[in-house]
């Protein structure tokens, strides 16, 4: 199998702010968010990163998005460093995370044509592209709708094409399904289905089970910014995620949930 | 092609808007409206045809041929005999009577050996009797020089409104430049990291200066078109108002205009380059317009200091904005402040430079971008 994000000992320490620290009531004035983080997810699979709150699941795909910049470590998506190739990187990855807004004022015909640029899409490519994923996602009757005017389940399909506007070899995506009802969830994990049959590998973050066991080949629990356990959701999970998850983080913490 | 998209992309936000067009012409439209009305108010009536009241004392056949001109350009003209100088001028100055013109005795008979006077009293704030000034003048003049004109106006006159403007012009347009790129740039870069859609353009593989530029461009010619619409208005309702037009911003030379557009050109990138990294600094619209708004008032206050300091040392050409007060003063006084000019040009666009690069930083850095 053809090894497509490689991630070797990612290191991440935030300085808190005082207001953080206050908010958190702690004293503590940095926090290592990630904490020599090392995985694999391979070509066509799709891989799970699961892991409680504040595990460093965020911060660790922001680093692989080039977003952020590792302390120490580096990551390999499709073969190109994240600290010295970042601009390569971007090309090859799509980004999506609930922070990642599109201007309401535009339309998803002008957004589409407009990230395509962005990434330096040939504009007859952008167009044959266009016309392909808005028929197969039921966009291309809302094609001239504002976005603001758009319904949470269209505004949400509308992202997910236009961070696969390039092509990229791999979707990165920061807990897919958070804060969506049930509906607007399914377009997601329909479309993260889709994606997979396309051939793309994707990589996202969750702390939902059952997101994970319904949609993902590989998984990585992770626990205080640490890979606890990695394999097939077979290996990790041993028929019962939920349960194989706690005895990790029992075993690690010390505490039981 | 990235840096295209970027550009092309602002200049669609703004001008398939209607709201953001209308909000940044509204200033000048407004500016117009409110000074014509005051002017009009201030002015009375705005006839084209006059009823001139005019106090007459000595003789003189030239009467008659202002009376003439008077008459067939289709106003009336009523000869009163001045009695008391003092009670007249009173009357000029309420508007009851247009003018007062006082020949000097013997005046047509005048020989050579002693020149003859004609004495003018008018009143520049009064339409009326700026004509009046204007038609009768013209005609004596006719006659050279064989005696004097004395003219004198009751209130202000047009060279005392000209000076004014020269002190309050380059404030006036100093607010304007600053409140058009306060009202895009805000907007558009507070208002982009606010929303989060600043972070997806992130995402993409554009280079972080072209991103910078990628605003900084675009929102400077909007915020000119603001600034130039918000000049507009004062410009065209300041005849009107003051009674002066800017007929007389005429009389410099082409040079002068170049070298003050090319300041003033170069001030808008300056402006919105510093309103863009305060956007960027901050987390929100509403921390970014506090920010801006001390900037502003800042800005304002030295400007308007400037603007009244007569002979302010050749340091200030090394300040942003107050050099662009300055030399617009000296252009509008008539001088051609060269070597200033061109510092103050050359000094802007380096710190503009400085700005893009900051900007350019900023948006590199996660604390900035994703700080908690
Ligand atoms: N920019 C930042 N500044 C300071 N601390 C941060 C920053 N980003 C994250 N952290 C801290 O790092 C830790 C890991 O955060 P992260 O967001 O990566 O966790 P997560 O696994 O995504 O959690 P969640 O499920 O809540 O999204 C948290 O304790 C968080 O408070
Ligand atoms: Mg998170």
């Amino acid at each position: 199998m053809e090894e497509i994000v490689r991630a070797e000992g990612l290191k991440k320490t935030f300085t808190l702010s005082k207001k953080q620290q206050r908010i958190e009531r702690t004293g503590e004035t940095r926090r290592v968010a990630v904490n020599g983080l090392s995985f694999s997810a391979y070509r066509g699979e799709i891989y799970g990163l699961l892991g409680p709150n504040g595990a460093g699941k965020t911060t660790t795909l922001r680093m692989l998005s080039t977003l952020i910049k590792p302390d120490e470590g580096d990551a390999f998506l499709c073969g190109h460093s994240i600290v010295k190739e970042p601009e390569k990187v971007r090309d090859v990855i799509g980004f999506l995370t609930s922070e990642l807004k599109l201007e309401g004022f535009f339309t998803p015909d002008y957004l589409f044509d407009f990230f395509g640029a962005m990434h330096g899409v040939e504009k007859q490519v952008l167009a044959e592209r266009k016309k392909q994923l808005f028929t197969r996602f039921g966009i291309d009757k809302f094609a001239e709708v504002q976005v603001k005017n758009l319904s949470t389940g269209m505004l949400q399909k509308v992202s997910l094409v236009i961070s696969i506007v390039h092509d990229p070899a791999v979707v990165i995506f920061d807990e897919p399904t958070n804060g969506l009802d049930v509906l607007t969830a399914k377009v997601v994990t329909d479309f993260l289905s889709e994606l997979k049959a396309m051939g793309k590998s994707i990589l996202l973050s969750t702390h939902i089970f059952s997101l994970v066991e319904k949609l993902c080949d590989r998984v990585g629990v992770i626990i205080d910014g640490k890979l606890a356990a990695e394999g097939t959701l077979e290996e990790v999970g041993k028929g019962d995620l939920e349960t194989a998850f706690f005895d990790l983080y029992h075993a690690i913490k010390g505490e039981i949930v | 092609m990235k840096f295209m998209a970027l550009i092309k992309k602002e200049f669609h936000r703004f001008f398939h808007d209607p709201r953001l067009i209308v909000t940044m012409l509204l200033p000048g439209i407004i500016i117009f409206l409110i000074y014509t009305v005051m002017g009009n108010v201030i002015g009375g009536s705005e006839v084209e045809t006059y009823t001139f009241k005019v106090y007459l004392s000595g003789q003189s056949a030239v009467t008659q041929v202002i009376e003439t001109a008077a008459e067939s350009a289709g106003h009336t003209l009523e000869w009163l005999p001045l009695e008391d100088e003092e009670e007249a001028r009173a009357a000029v100055k309420s508007g009851e009577a247009t003018a007062i013109l006082a020949f000097s005795e013997n005046f047509d008979g005048f020989d050579g050996a002693e020149r003859g006077e004609v004495k003018l009293i008018y009143d520049a704030m009064e339409q009326a009797s700026s004509f009046f000034y204007a038609l009768s003048a013209s005609i004596l003049e006719q006659y050279g020089m064989r005696f004097a004109i004395v003219s004198e106006s009751l209130s202000t006159d047009d060279a005392i409104g000209v000076e004014v403007m020269t002190q309050i012009l380059p404030f006036l347009l100093v607010c304007f430049i600053f409140s058009a790129c306060m009202s895009v740039t805000l907007e558009s870069v507070a208002g982009e990291k606010e929303r989060g859609t600043l972070a997806t353009i992130l995402v993409t593989s554009a280079k972080r200066s072209h991103i910078a530029l990628g605003k900084l461009v675009p929102l400077s010619c909007i915020s000119m078109l603001g600034a130039l619409s918000s000049f507009l208005g004062v410009a065209l309702s300041m005849p009107k108002l003051m009674g002066v037009s800017l007929g007389f911003l005429g009389g410099y030379s082409v040079w002068s205009y170049i070298l003050l557009l090319v300041l003033i050109l170069s001030t808008v990138p300056l402006v919105v380059g510093a309103i863009a990294s305060v956007s960027a600094l901050s987390r929100s619209v509403k921390e970014a317009t506090a920010y801006t708004s001390v900037l502003m008032i800042f800005t304002m206050v030295i400007s308007l200091v400037a603007a009244f300091i007569p002979a302010i040392g050749d340091w200030v050409v090394f300040i942003p904005v107050l050099n662009a007060v300055v030399v617009m003063q000296g252009v509008l006084a008539g001088g051609l402040p060269v070597w200033q000019s061109l510092v103050g040009v050359g000094l802007n666009l380096a710190y503009t430079a400085l700005l893009v690069f900051a900007m350019t930083k900023m948006l590199s850095s996660e604390k900035i971008i994703f700080g908690k």
